[in-house]
């Protein structure tokens, strides 16, 4: 009997190994990845992180970190929904925050399939050649940079991971001691250095995004020379990975069409795409920022997040010349745009007849204007909660009735998705950026021709909104500066003004205020006048200066590494 | 030979086969007859006589006559049947054995079936616990372990009122981070649910609760292991045996949450904004509030109609017959044009979207056998509809099982089971246990207005497209919307097994055991319109997939009995694949017709298919058992067992699992038999180590890359309608992890006293999971796609107390009772994390932006987590004097100063105040069966109590906070909110803001005691005597009537305070539980 027990298992013993090997299902390992296609497709990959995917926060379209905390919006909807942002906009970042951590970690998925593609070509196989390894290295890096760019002006210092460190090999253990301007431009550097003028793929990155990028980069270190001699070579000679030379769309609202995505002002941007198959292709961070309730007479329909906000409403105001009040006089009196708070939309309201700045009818939508190409904004039928959103909604990123079902995704469970490209940066932000880089320069003069590029675009009149009768929707008024600025203050005075009208809604101007140190001043007169229109979102909020400039480091981080190698920002 | 064998378990045992028949060795048999007697002396038939030590068995006849063959003198005969005491007798050199058996079967006598033995209760020095086959069928639910809730000591079970759902079952406690799911067998094949059984199909239920018991199961075993088996039937059954069981009932839903009335709910609003006002120092305006269906005065108005072409707060009377040309419902056709009345009296959406559901289950039942054959057919029905519309479980099943005698010494047999299984309209993660912590349908009729209609004037359904109620979605109309879904499994499971006694007292026996399972559903998304954000395409989708897994057993027992010394081995070897298979699903919008018999996949647009196939996991594993006995007194045994699997990287795949019990069985001692209330008294104790891999996945040992559409794909190519596929790493590979091992100690006593009239089991029990195996997160700067590795760190204990109390007895000769009585206790705790990790930060479920979970050394799994509410405060002094807190105000939540960055009280609140609000896991949960007897009359009721679990029943958050979504329905709750004249209450201001002291932070506010008592069952029946039988030609006819859930205490506040969860690292969270109600069966049994 025993040996028949031995036998039995003998003969188990002698099949089992191979028994208990099975392979994984449906996955890649690294070698099948480190040909010219693999690496190619992990770079696809890097790209797919720009938007966050399903992680609102992690998008680069930044409309809460950069737009709300500028002022240029509020969260919108109703108070409880995705009350996170709540402190957010009230800077009350608790350590905790979940949108923070989102941001924290979206950013660093972006980072480390970067850092995939930079490991790959080091370990890449024969059909890789030196020139696919620079061009490809090039964008990996490009990526990265704008990736930890994400993450300096958010948080400030972070952890550097490069493809050296991974799981395994210390990770855990870097620091967010060190400075991370010198790996970002030493990244954008490359790319500028080493990717071609113009690619196959129109959303690919190339030589002058890399330049427009690396002169940002300039701006926030306020390194004016460095950015003033690259944004000297990108005006004169940049063009789009297609081969369009950098110059404004005639009409302003063609910047956010997605039927003329890739123009000549895109200089980077997240490329979208409706019905591939998942809606994460679609800008699914603007999910949620559509008017409310609008059933089939407009679009999105959920759910009112992200309403402008009075204040960037009544910066629109101009003057009899057509020039901005850029003494901040909008807010106060006679000035301040008319609105329909208060009003349902059955009550008769007949909007601001003064003169206004076109921009605004195509950034804000308000209550009696055509929105794009659906009906007049009916005002409070198309907002959620308009005692804590207040009269507005967004429309920069709306898509237009004749888009449905094209360039817009109908497979989720709201048909807010849409095909629009979002600019990471556009020529515009070259211009004005170039404009401050020649302020502090001095030269005035080459910085009032730039915005008068800009404004002459704003002022183009075939682009203002129009009624069906042909007549314009509102009292557009707009003109170029047509004397020279009498000093460097009044010069960036106008300068910044103009980032502020040109780039509202687009993720820039919390970042802007930063920059120029101005943000708690600006913030604090933003709220002051906001909170007395939006008491219940916005009273009691203030910005405290050398603290909230930054977001705290993620809580959960901290815990998981230790206080010694994440150090918390000041103030937290 | 090699190459025969390697790819599939089938070749493996076929060749075991062929080698073991050279080896049939030839054993004397006799055969042995015999009448097996109750003490009035009439025949009982269907008995169990039982080969000690060996499986070979029979059954006894109608008249209770048997036959049996032996081997030898020393052979003894087991005799057991429900209701008698269990029997043994030494063979002899009898060839007739006539046994008269004694009623009152104490639980210590009955038989113990593991799957690879069975053993007496009596022998047993493990913690074991049965559960009778006919407490399995006193509450009719859909999925057999629901029944196992209050039956065995050690055995928490928390389950929700979805027919067929899965429930949370846990056997001593959370031994691990998940995976904690005991292992099934099913007549010795492994499963993972038992959701096909029916419940008059079972024989037995045994669950193997120690290292003792359960580690012949090894590496599986850590979570303990139930075992059932299925009725056999019986040889020389002189007739055909034939049962019905029928029951029918209904389950009916009960009463929803208190909500306001619309006039309250305007009244309420109002006074909101007259809180703001409180708040803001200002006057309160009521222009444009709930989009002015109240009006805009100082005293809300109700209006007549909440919808007139999307105008609102509409007062007056309509021109109906002018509206209804206007009417429009259906979005392709233009714009949508409602009339919806407001409803005044109110809409109660819970009554709406439930029902009184019918159920029915019918069990046929035929068994009998021939000289040298069994067997037992079973076909069945149940139909078991939920209590929401267009909810229900429906199972047939047909079962065979089978047993011949090739040779006097070769056996073979078979079970059999098809079933056909329709679960419609479930919500909830993991088969229906997750369903409290989702934002369903249930939730939705508490977010509701009640003055909405459930339709509007012309047929349509009516919802929150009239403006002012924020997005709650008509629940009636999302259920109707289910109505055409469609979805079944069909599923064959069994096994074929050979048994051959090679010697005296040497049995092999080999069994290979299998499971195919397929499914195909259907299901579509209506294109909604009465709602504020509709569904804007018509959906439909369709998903298919099957799975194959096998296991093959081959054993070889031996017992034999030397003088005073028994022995019983078992050696084993197991080989099995958990499941191989394909799922396919596919999805696409808006079909031309949305007639269901004209869509198909074919015809729809915007086309998803995704597939995925799947290999399951391999075990190897070579097992044993020692049994020593000493002169009926000392009994030790020595259990191991050693797993291969193929989660595990090479350099770790195996593990050993030992364990080593003994008993002392004092009542043997000739010191004891003094003592005279003493029947039967055993000292237990067990030491041992079980394994689990069920919480590793089996790519853990791999690093991986991959694409999804999802995550990772992007429009290179700027074509704005195509996405190119991107990879990025998917998985980060661990290829030491190894098995996750408990050590369980066990210490217990049986004891039977006065004459069987109590049983008395009762076992203290620690179980240490050391090695526990689970993601330790790691650094987000890794990238957060990647799934962590699991990593063996961290330690996890488990303490408790097992009661089990039987009494029995006559109180008359006619009036009989039994009193049974399970409690178990349970303290579980996390002992260790990784090096520098105190907490799981990667489980942090959120819940509307409410985070309540920690797991963290020191406490339970799935704690709760938050700010400390210490009261509402009062008024602006206190806000000023207390300790700083964002959005501090009168009324609004005051939290404790519990910590700051130097571990004290900082005299700020941040999230260094957070402290721990209690623990989902019940401290105690025990049963209650009482069962009384007189002549035909039988009475039980069977009660359940769950204590010391706390539920955060975070749909207060949607009810009871007016910015949550405002306009939506509210609680009744806010009655009694904070108003500056009543401060006396813990329920805060109702007011607009949403900040840190209202309503956006994980805080006690929300956590609530979830101990409760409930009645599940009460029963009457009635038996008709023995001679009205035999004249009927009839063995048994018993009618009877029973409610279930009669009642249940509770201090819950919601629903149901059966708030499970699918994650054992995050349950306990009532978002919008499915409750268990109170429902009515009558029933018959027959047997003929």
């Amino acid at each position: 009997m025993l040996a028949f027990v031995a036998v039995l298992m003998l003969i188990g013993y002698s099949c089992k190994e191979s028994f208990l090997e099975i392979p994984a299902t449906g996955q890649l390992d690294e070698a099948q990845l480190s040909t010219k296609k693999g690496i190619e497709g992990v770079l696809v990959s890097v790209y797919g992180q720009l938007n966050g995917r399903d992680n609102r926060m992690a998008s680069a379209s930044n409309w809460v970190w950069g737009s709300i905390r500028g002022g240029d919006a509020n969260k919108g909807t109703d108070p409880g929904d995705f009350s996170d942002i709540n402190p957010i906009q009230r800077f009350e970042y608790q350590t905790t925050q979940g949108v923070t951590q989102d941001k924290w970690k979206g950013l660093y998925e972006g980072v480390a399939r970067a850092n995939l593609v930079m490991k790959l070509i080091s370990v890449a196989q024969a059909d890789v050649t030196e020139s696919d390894k620079k061009r490809i290295g090039g964008e990996a890096r490009f990526l990265r940079g704008h990736y930890y760019f994400e993450l300096k002006r958010g948080f400030n210092n972070t952890p550097y991971v490069d493809e050296k460190v991974d799981y395994g090999t210390g990770i855990e253990k870097v620091p967010n001691t060190a400075d991370l301007w010198p790996m970002i431009e030493a990244d954008l550097k490359y790319a500028y250095d080493n990717l071609p003028e113009t690619q196959d793929a129109a959303g690919r990155t190339n030589k002058w995004a890399a330049g427009a990028y690396l002169a940002k980069a300039y701006m926030y270190q306020k390194k004016y020379a460095e950015a003033k001699a690259l944004y000297d070579l990108i005006i004169a000679g940049g063009k789009t990975t297609n081969g369009k030379k950098y110059g404004l769309v005639p009409r302003f609202q063609d910047a956010f069409k997605a039927s003329n995505d890739n123009n000549s002002e895109s200089v980077f941007a997240i490329q979208a795409a409706a019905n591939t198959g998942s809606v994460n292709n679609a800008n699914p961070e603007f999910d949620l920022n559509w008017p409310y309730n609008v059933g089939p007479n407009g679009p999105g329909n959920c759910c009112s997040f992200f309403a402008p906000s009075f204040e960037l409403g009544n910066s629109f105001r101009t003057d009899a010349t057509g020039l901005p009040l850029l003494d901040g006089s909008y807010n106060s009196g006679g000035n301040e745009l008319k609105t329909d708070m208060g009003l349902k939309s059955a009550d008769p309201f007949t909007p601001d007849a003064g003169r206004v700045d076109p921009r605004l009818d195509h950034s804000i939508g308000r209550r009696g204007i055509p929105y794009l190409d659906w009906i007049d904004h009916p005002g409070n039928d198309w907002i959620r909660n308009q005692a804590n959103a207040g009269p507005y909604t967004t429309k920069k990123y709306a898509y237009y009735r004749t888009d449905v079902g094209s360039l817009q995704d109908n497979s989720s469970w709201t048909p807010g998705y849409t095909a629009i490209n979002i600019n990471i940066i556009r020529y515009a932000d070259v211009l004005l950026m170039a404009a401050e880089a020649e302020v502090e320069a001095g030269s005035l003069e080459k910085a009032r021709e730039y915005v008068n590029l800009v404004r002459e675009r704003a002022a183009n009149p075939a682009s203002f909104v129009k009624r069906a009768s042909g007549e314009n929707a509102a009292n557009y008024t707009i003109s170029t500066y047509k004397t020279a600025w009498t000093s460097k203050d009044a010069a960036r005075t106008a300068v910044r003004f103009e980032r502020k009208l040109e780039l509202s809604g687009e993720g820039h101007r919390f970042f802007d205020l930063v920059r120029w140190g101005t943000a708690a001043t600006e913030i604090n007169a933003y709220l002051t006048y906001e909170s007395k229109k939006l008491s219940g979102a916005l009273g009691g909020a203030k910005f405290t200066p050398n603290k909230n400039e930054y977001l705290p480091i993620p809580q959960d981080q901290i815990d998981l590494l230790g206080k010694t190698v994440l150090v918390q920002n000041p103030g937290y | 030979m090699k190459q025969l064998y390697m790819d599939s378990g089938r070749g493996l045992f076929f060749s075991l086969l062929l080698c073991f028949v050279s080896l049939i060795a030839t054993a004397q048999d006799r055969k042995v007859t015999g009448r097996i007697t109750d003490i009035a002396g009439s025949g009982i038939p269907g008995a169990t006589v039982v080969l000690k030590g060996t499986q070979l068995g029979t059954n006894t006849t109608a008249e209770g006559d048997f036959s049996i063959n032996v081997k030898s003198a020393t052979d003894v005969l087991v005799v057991s049947f429900v209701g008698y005491k269990t029997m043994e007798v030494n063979v002899g050199n009898q060839s007739v054995v006539n046994i008269k058996m004694d009623d009152d079967i104490s639980a210590l006598e009955e038989v113990i079936v593991t799957g690879y033995t069975v053993d007496s209760r009596r022998e047993t020095t493990g913690a074991v616990a049965t559960v009778k086959s006919k407490d399995l069928t006193a509450t009719p639910s859909g999925n057999v372990e629901q029944q196992l809730q209050g039956r065995v000591a050690g055995v928490t079970v928390i389950t929700n009122g979805q027919p067929g759902t899965t429930s949370q079952i846990r056997v001593r406690g959370f031994g691990a981070f998940g995976g904690n799911e005991p292992l099934y067998i099913v007549d010795g094949v492994p499963t993972g649910s038992t959701d096909f059984l029916n419940p008059d199909d079972i024989e037995s239920t045994t669950v193997l609760k120690d290292a003792a018991a359960a580690s012949i199961y090894g590496a599986r075993a850590a979570n303990g292991v139930i075992v059932y088996t299925t009725k056999k039937g019986t040889k020389k059954a002189r007739k055909l045996s034939i049962t019905y069981d029928g029951l029918f009932g209904v389950t009916t839903p009960g009463h929803g949450q208190k909500m306001l009335s619309p006039q309250e709910q305007a009244d309420w609003t109002w006074q909101a904004i007259k809180n703001d006002a409180f708040q803001g120092d200002s006057l309160p305006k009521f222009t444009n509030i709930a989009s002015g269906q109240y009006g805009s005065g100082d005293k809300p108005v109700l209006p007549d109609y909440i919808n007139v072409g999307g105008k609102t707060g509409v007062t007056g009377s309509l021109d109906l017959a002018a509206e209804k040309l206007k009417y429009n419902v259906d979005p392709t056709r233009g714009s949508i044009y409602q009339v919806v009345r407001a409803n005044k009296q109110g809409t109660d959406w819970y009554d709406a979207i439930t029902r009184v559901a019918p159920i029915q289950r019918h069990s046929l039942g035929f068994s009998g056998g021939g000289d040298g054959s069994r067997f037992y057919a079973g076909f069945s029905a149940q139909d078991q509809k939920g209590i929401l519309l267009n909810n229900g479980f429906k199972r047939y099943a047909f079962r065979i099982n089978s047993e011949f005698d090739v040779l006097k010494n070769l056996r073979i047999g078979q079970n059999a089971q098809f079933t056909y299984l329709q679960i419609l309209g479930q919500s909830g993660g993991g088969g229906g246990q997750g369903v409290a912590a989702d934002e369903n349908v249930i939730l939705s009729a508490f977010r509701m207005p009640s003055i909405i209609p459930i339709y509007d004037e012309f047929g349509g359904y009516a919802g929150t497209a009239a403006k002012g109620f924020n997005n709650p979605q008509n629940p009636v109309a999302n259920r109707d919307g289910q109505a055409n879904n469609s979805g079944f499994a069909g599923n064959g499971f069994g096994n074929f097994y050979v048994e051959l006694d090679i010697i005296s007292g040497l049995t092999f026996r080999s069994s290979v055991g299998a499971q195919y399972s397929n499914y195909s559903n259907r299901g579509f998304n209506r294109l909604q319109y009465e709602n504020s954000e509709n569904n804007s395409a018509y959906g439909y989708n369709e998903g298919a997939g099957h799975r194959f897994s096998w296991t093959l057993t081959n054993t070889v027992n031996y017992k034999k009995a030397f003088g005073r010394h028994g022995i019983d081995v078992i050696v084993g070897q197991e080989a099995l694949n958990t499941g191989a298979g394909k799922n396919q699903s596919s999805s696409g919008l808006n079909p031309f017709s949305t007639n269901i018999n004209y869509i198909n996949m074919t015809n729809v647009s915007s086309r998803i298919v995704n597939s995925d196939f799947y290999k399951g996991v391999n075990f190897y594993s070579l097992f044993g058992r020692v049994n020593y006995t000493f002169n009926d007194k000392y009994i030790v045994t020595g259990v191991v067992r050693r797993d291969g699997s193929s989660r595990f990287g090479s350099s770790n795949r195996y593990g050993v699992f030992p364990a080593f019990s003994a008993a002392w069985r004092l009542s043997s001692e000739n010191f004891m038999k003094s003592i005279p209330f003493i029947t039967e008294l055993k000292i237990r104790g067990g030491y041992g180590l079980m394994g689990n891999s069920n919480n590793v996945d089996p790519n853990n040992q791999y690093s991986l890359y991959g694409a999804n559409l999802g995550l990772s794909s992007y429009d290179l190519n700027g074509t704005n309608s195509s996405a190119l596929e991107g990879y990025y790493r998917t998985r980060i590979g661990n290829n030491n992890a190894k098995w996750e091992t408990s050590i369980t100690k066990n210490i217990g006593i049986d004891a039977t006293l006065f004459k069987g009239k109590l049983d008395i089991i009762l076992d203290l029990w620690q179980k240490d999971t050391k090695d526990l195996l689970f993601q330790v997160p790691i650094t987000a700067s890794a990238g957060y796609r990647a799934s962590e590795p699991s990593v063996n760190v961290g330690k996890m204990s488990n303490k408790g107390i097992d009661l089990q109390i039987i009494n029995r007895g006559r109180i008359t000769n006619d009036l009989g009772y039994e009193l049974n009585f399970t409690a178990g206790v349970l303290r579980n705790n996390i002992e260790s994390l990784a090096p520098g990790l105190t907490y799981l930060s990667s489980v942090n479920p959120g819940f509307r932006g409410i985070n309540p979970i920690r797991n963290q050394v020191g406490n339970s799994i799935s704690s709760f987590f938050g700010y400390k509410v210490v009261g509402l405060f009062a008024n602006k002094q206190e806000v000023d004097g207390a300790p700083a807190q964002d959005g501090a105000a009168p009324g609004r939540f005051r939290y404790q100063d519990i910590s700051g960055p130097n571990g004290k009280p900082d005299g700020i609140i941040n999230a260094d105040d957070r402290t721990f609000l209690g623990s989902p896991v019940p401290k105690f949960t025990g049963g209650i069966n009482i069962k009384l007897t007189y002549k035909g009359f039988d009475i039980a009721t069977y009660m359940y109590a769950s204590v010391g679990n706390k539920i955060f029943n975070v749909s207060k958050w949607f009810t009871d906070f007016y910015p949550s979504f405002t306009g939506a329905a509210v609680s009744a709750r806010v009655k009694d909110s904070w108003l500056p004249t009543n401060t006396n209450t813990s329920t805060p201001i109702f007011e607009s803001t949403s900040n840190f002291s209202t309503n956006t932070q994980s805080n006690s506010f929300y956590v609530e005691d979830g101990s409760f008592f409930r009645m599940q069952n009460l029963t009457l029946g009635y038996t008709l005597p023995s001679n009205i039988l035999g004249r009927l030609k009839m063995q048994k006819l018993r009618v009877y009537a029973s409610t279930n859930n009669l009642f249940t205490l509770t201090k819950y506040q919601g629903l149901d305070p059966g708030v499970g969860g699918n994650a054992d690292t995050n349950f306990g969270i009532d978002v919008g539980n499915y409750p268990i109600t109170r429902s009515y069966t009558v029933g018959i049994n027959l047997g003929f």
